[in-house]
Parts: C-alpha cells; structure tokens; sequence
C-alpha cells in the first residue's frame, strides 16, 4: 500500500470497522467449513455480503483493503469552536457558483460522492474551499473561471 | 451455451445504443455505449498501469462490466431530470451544470442505482454462477468504490466521457464546455487524473477559445 492517510468521519470508521470485523469471522468460518454467523446472513444488513460469499478473491481484496484504511485513517473532527468559521474537513457549506445554489460536505477521497454532493478535500474545488470563511469568492479553474461564494458554513460531524 | 449465446446476443445491442449526453447535446452519430466502453477499458488499462499498485486484471474487467446494465436501464445523464422538451429551451439548459438540493441529489442517485442494478441482474440471470457472481461484485466495487481499483477506475471512466466530450466540443462547437469543467473541478480528485486533465486542456484550448 501506498502508505496515504484516509480521512473519515465517525460514522464511516464504525460502518468500515463493522465490516471489517463481519468480513473477518465469515472469511474464518468459511476456511474451517462453517457457515457465516446469523447476523451477516442476512442481506437486510450488508447487502454486499451475499455477493461477497463464495468469491474468496473479492473477500480477501475487501478484508486487506478495510484492514490499510483501519491502520491509517485519520478521524475527522469538529475544529474548536473559534476555528468553526473556516472551511475544513467534515463542513457543510452552502455555495453559490454561476448563480446557482448548491451545499457540499468536504469529505476524504474515501468518502467521496460528488453525486451526493460529498466532496473530495483533494479536489480542485474541495481544495481551494479549505480555510475560507461566509462572505468569500473562491474563483476555481485557470481555464474555465468560476466563482464560488461562501454562504455558510456548518459543522455536524458528531 | 443457449445461456451464453443468448448473453452475448444482449451485450451486442450497446454497439447500437447511443450514449444519451451526446444525444441531448445535438451531437449526430454520437458514439455508441460499446465504443464508450471500448476506449474506457484502454484508458484503464494504460493509466492503471502508470498509476502503480493496482490490479490491472480486475480494472479490465470492471472496464468491460461497467455499463452493461444499460442494455435495460438505459443510459442516464445528470439533466435528465431537468431537461425541457422544447429544442432551444434544452439548448439553454445544457449551458449550465444542474444543481440540486442534496435530497434531490440522493433520490437521483438511488434512483439510478436501483434500476441500474435491476438491469444488470436481469442480465446476468442466468449466467453460470461463478461468473455471475463476479460480474455482480465487479460492478459494485464501481458502484461503490470498494477497492483502491473501484476508485481509479470510476474516475477512469468519467475521464474518457470528459476527453470525448473535448473532441466533439472541438469538431462541433459543441457541448458547451463551461458545465464539463465546473463538474470536474468538483469530480476528479486523483493527482493522475488531473494532470491528464491538465494535459487535456492544454491540447484542446491551445488554439480555440472556449465557449461557454
């Protein structure tokens, strides 16, 4: 591995950590020829998992893969109270950029879901918004110039 | 075999499916969703290749799989929910990146999810297992970004849709380029990728000034 940092909320850590755990017991049971534990049988739960069983492949790639985040992620924090007015990891803000509204969370690539307005930190817009506060124009692209004003900004990350 | 021949029979009809951005842009015989995949699954294996530390095969063959569910779900673009039916008004729509509240943001892309899933299961029904089942966990890691090769290759894939989008810009005027790179800005986050990207701008806009 290449030794990066993943940046994750806490929920995503539980969600990865969970999964990590599940993955681990189902790969052991399935060596010693038992069937998976109750609780990952069922597709209510990880609805991914059905599709992990029987392709040892996919579930060694995904338990070595959750295993590398688990060893080095850095949790995403709320800033102290003081530091809350500037963009960071793991805020909400609202944007207006060519005259339309949007909101973004400024998310790690791991988390990453520009469909779901999840933004990359290492994006060129999640990058430049870092360490402005409301009120500022950030003007992203050296080709196609676009403006995108802060209109606020919110930590919820619990 | 009448499973597989049958398979194939379906797979063969994306060499005749228009890629819907293109359609909606005006863009006459646009590329078909097989020629899309045809340059994607080169670009992945090349760029994959000069990244380092991936696994090419598996990029490969999530290259093949990626768009297969559109054979039944059709292909979607991000206007579809927004897009006029009046000529000129569409026009003006495609000039602009679609904006969205982030519950309309997540409707649209369950939405999109679901029926593309729909489509790929309806496909691949009756497959042999083995390969059903890896087909199935191909395209979720895309779906998803499971692995660091699910990742890659999701913005692999947008990349190739971007460069197409440069070429017909350059040949027809056409799609407008500003929505392209205000969603880029915001999509791509791999350090390879943008300097592709760099890379592309350089080579698109040397001469021609870009018109939004």
């Amino acid at each position: 591995m290449d030794g990066k940092v993943f940046y994750v909320t806490k929920e995503k850590l539980q969600e990865l950590k969970k999964e990590y755990e599940g993955l681990v017991v189902f790969e052991r049971n399935k060596t010693i020829g038992q069937e998976a534990p109750k609780p990952f049988e069922s597709e209510d739960i990880n609805p991914e998992f059905i599709s992990f069983q029987e392709d040892m492949i996919f579930l060694k790639l995904r338990i070595e893969e959750l295993k590398n985040i688990l060893e080095n992620y850095e949790l995403i924090k709320n800033p102290p109270k003081e530091k809350q007015i500037f963009v960071n990891l793991g805020a909400k803000v609202k944007i207006e950029v060519s005259g339309k509204k949007d909101e973004f969370m400024i998310v790690g690539t791991l988390e990453a879901n520009p469909t779901l307005g999840k933004i990359s930190n290492e994006s060129p817009v999640g990058k430049a918004l870092l360490g402005h506060k409301v009120g500022d124009e950030i003007i992203v692209s050296s080709l196609m110039k676009k403006t995108y004003k802060i209109k606020s900004i919110k930590y919820e990350v619990s | 075999m009448k499973n597989l021949v049958n398979f194939f029979h379906q797979v063969g009809k994306l060499k005749e499916m228009p890629r819907r951005g293109w359609v909606i842009n005006d863009i006459k015989n646009g590329e078909s969703i097989a020629e899309h995949i045809f340059r994607t699954t080169l670009m992945a294996w090349i760029l994959g290749n000069e990244k380092k530390g991936l696994n090419i095969e598996r990029i490969l063959k999530m290259a093949l799989i990626h768009d297969l569910c559109e054979i039944y779900a059709g292909d979607a673009t991000p206007y579809d929910s927004i897009l006029p039916k009046n000529g000129k008004k569409r026009k003006e729509t495609m000039k602009t990146w679609p904006r969205f509240t982030n519950a309309q943001k997540l409707k649209i892309s369950r939405g999109k999810y679901e029926k593309e899933e729909k489509g790929l299961n309806k496909l691949i029904e009756d497959l042999p297992a083995g390969i059903k089942k890896e087909i199935k966990n191909l395209w979720l890691d895309f779906e998803k970004g499971l692995t660091p090769e699910g990742r890659f290759f999701k913005q692999t894939d947008k990349l190739e849709n971007f460069l197409q989008a440069l070429e017909y810009w350059k040949k027809y005027k056409k799609p407008p380029q500003g929505p392209w790179w205000e969603w880029a800005r915001e999509f791509f986050d791999d350090p390879y990728m943008l300097e592709f990207i760099e890379e592309m701008s350089k080579e698109f806009h040397k001469k021609l000034k870009p018109r939004i």
